[in-house]
């Protein structure tokens, strides 16, 4: 439980993903223009890899695999999306993307009742 | 062999026969799982083994990039059983329609076989139990001495029939299609099982229409200018549709288009772009009411697309870079809202 590097600043550009692994855990960076963002890998709708299937723009996250959306900054879900992406808190220090890793997130996929 | 899948809510359950795709057994039982090209390609029906033994299938399958071997990971559609087994699904079970038609395996006969052009079949298969489908759909068929199933779409619509008509492009490397290509393959035997997809057309939905195809992308798009011209859908409403090809040469199904062209000419508009060479000059004069365009499919197409969509459906077929090319412009540029979107990437 605590703060890792993940990748340079500069290794993020604006409306891209980065993908990178931490203690073995695979986590996503986002910039999103005054800070970054970090989640899991996968989509939340059917675990596609976001790196592939994300298209970012204006902080609006779509997956072309079925078009769910979200708000990159808060991860919440926009249009078709059902669920929120997850966020781990991120700082950046010297340069450095931080990312609090206390345990890896994970999307909750039993929950078709709803 | 008893297959179970459980939701917090619920367990699905479905029995599963020796050599048989676990998705195939489950769509036949009614349970919605997840899919898309139904042929290991996409990576949409990943499960993961909890309990039992099975068959992963083909184990080159593109679909399974980046799968974990340590949670068992597996594409439903290439595995089968060898146990009574115990899988989870990650991702919703839920029916896409209400009227959604289940699948079922058939042994079909090929009909018809007819060369359209240089690298164009079209072929009919008859299966001898009467069925239906939803104007966009597809099966999955497989050859005697070819290994696994491809998907193609129905060209045709009727509603209960024996008779399903597909087009395929010659792929010279590829497996089905050097069989079928290689002689007249008519009387030959086929599996098949379907009807899957959910890019489909429904009339009671009242949009216009807005299609592009790529190639055989057009098979999917003539059940569904079919449909629409069986029941005078094009009377009230618009349909455009974009046809990209190479050249004149490539060009087929010219008669069924000018058709519903001829029955709906103040609705419907046929736009023909080639990609490498210019349409004829009796093209360009316009004579049988379709546009005929030089370039790209999607550099023609995205202009005319409206902006915000309308009361628009947009239907999306052929290869995966062609429709990977558009989904991308249509949504961020165009601002259509995605669920006005249907594909199928022929990947
Ligand atoms: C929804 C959908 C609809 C389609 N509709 C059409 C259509 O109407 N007309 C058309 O021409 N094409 C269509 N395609 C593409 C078609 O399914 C084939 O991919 C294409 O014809 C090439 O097949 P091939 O056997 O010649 O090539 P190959 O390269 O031999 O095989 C292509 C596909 O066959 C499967 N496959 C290959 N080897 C194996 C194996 N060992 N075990 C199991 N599976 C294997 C895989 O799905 C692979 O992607 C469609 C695809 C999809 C997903
Ligand atoms: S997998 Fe991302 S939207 Fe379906
Ligand atoms: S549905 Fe199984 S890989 Fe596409």
């Amino acid at each position: 439980m605590s703060w890792k590097a993940a990748c340079p600043v500069s290794d993020v550009k604006q409306d891209t993903l980065k993908e990178c692994t931490i203690d073995g855990i695979e986590i996503l960076l986002a910039n999103v223009g005054d800070g970054f963002r970090a989640y899991p890998p996968v989509c939340p709708h059917m675990e596609q890899y976001l790196e592939g299937s994300g298209i970012c723009a204006n902080n609006v996250m779509t997956c072309d695999r079925h078009l769910w959306q979200w708000d990159m900054k808060t991860g919440e879900p926009l249009g078709p999306a059902e669920k929120p992406l997850l966020i781990y808190q991120t700082k950046e220090v010297n340069g450095q993307i931080m990312v609090f890793l206390d345990e890896e997130l994970e999307y909750d996929f039993d929950d078709d009742d709803d | 062999m008893l297959i179970e899948i459980k939701k917090k809510s619920q367990t699905y359950q479905f029995e599963a026969n020796a050599g048989e795709k676990l998705l195939y057994a489950g769509l036949r039982a009614g349970i919605p799982l997840p899919f898309e090209c139904a042929t290991g390609t996409c990576g949409s029906c990943k499960a993961r083994v909890t309990q039992g033994e099975v068959d992963e299938g083909w184990s080159e399958a593109p679909g399974k990039e980046r799968f974990k071997v340590v949670k068992r990971e597996i594409l439903m559609c290439q595995c089968s059983a060898q146990s009574d087994c115990s899988l989870t699904v990650p991702t919703k079970i839920v029916a896409f329609r209400d009227d959604d038609i289940n699948p079922d395996h058939h042994i079909g006969v090929i009909t018809q076989y007819e060369k359209l052009t240089e690298d164009v079949l079209r072929f009919n298969v008859e299966i001898p139990t009467s069925i239906s489908f939803h104007a966009g759909q597809f099966f999955v068929l497989q050859a005697p001495e070819v290994n696994g199933f491809r998907a193609y779409s129905m060209v045709n619509y009727s509603p209960g029939t024996n008779e399903l008509e597909f087009i395929i492009k010659q792929n010279p490397h590829g497996g089905l299609s050097k069989w079928i290509f290689d002689s007249d393959r008519t009387q030959e035997k086929l599996e098949l099982f379907g009807p899957l997809g959910h890019a489909t057309f429904h009339p009671d939905e009242s949009h216009d229409l807005f299609m592009i195809a790529g190639g055989s992308g057009i098979a999917g798009l003539m059940s569904i200018l079919e449909y629409g011209r069986q029941v005078n859908y094009f009377k009230n409403r618009k349909v455009s549709l974009f046809f990209g090809i190479r050249t004149p040469a490539d060009f087929f199904f010219a008669e069924r288009l000018r058709a519903v062209k001829a029955k709906f000419p103040d609705t419907v508009s046929i736009n023909i772009a080639f990609s490498n060479a210019p349409p004829t000059a009796e093209q360009l004069s316009g004579n049988d009411g379709l546009i005929y365009l030089q370039g790209m499919v999607h550099e023609h197409a995205l202009p005319a697309v409206l902006e915000g969509g309308g009361n628009v459906m947009h239907y999306l077929a052929g290869p995966a870079p062609m429709v990977d090319a558009l989904i991308r412009p249509l949504i961020l540029n165009s601002k259509i809202p995605v669920h006005r979107v249907r594909y199928d990437k022929f990947s």
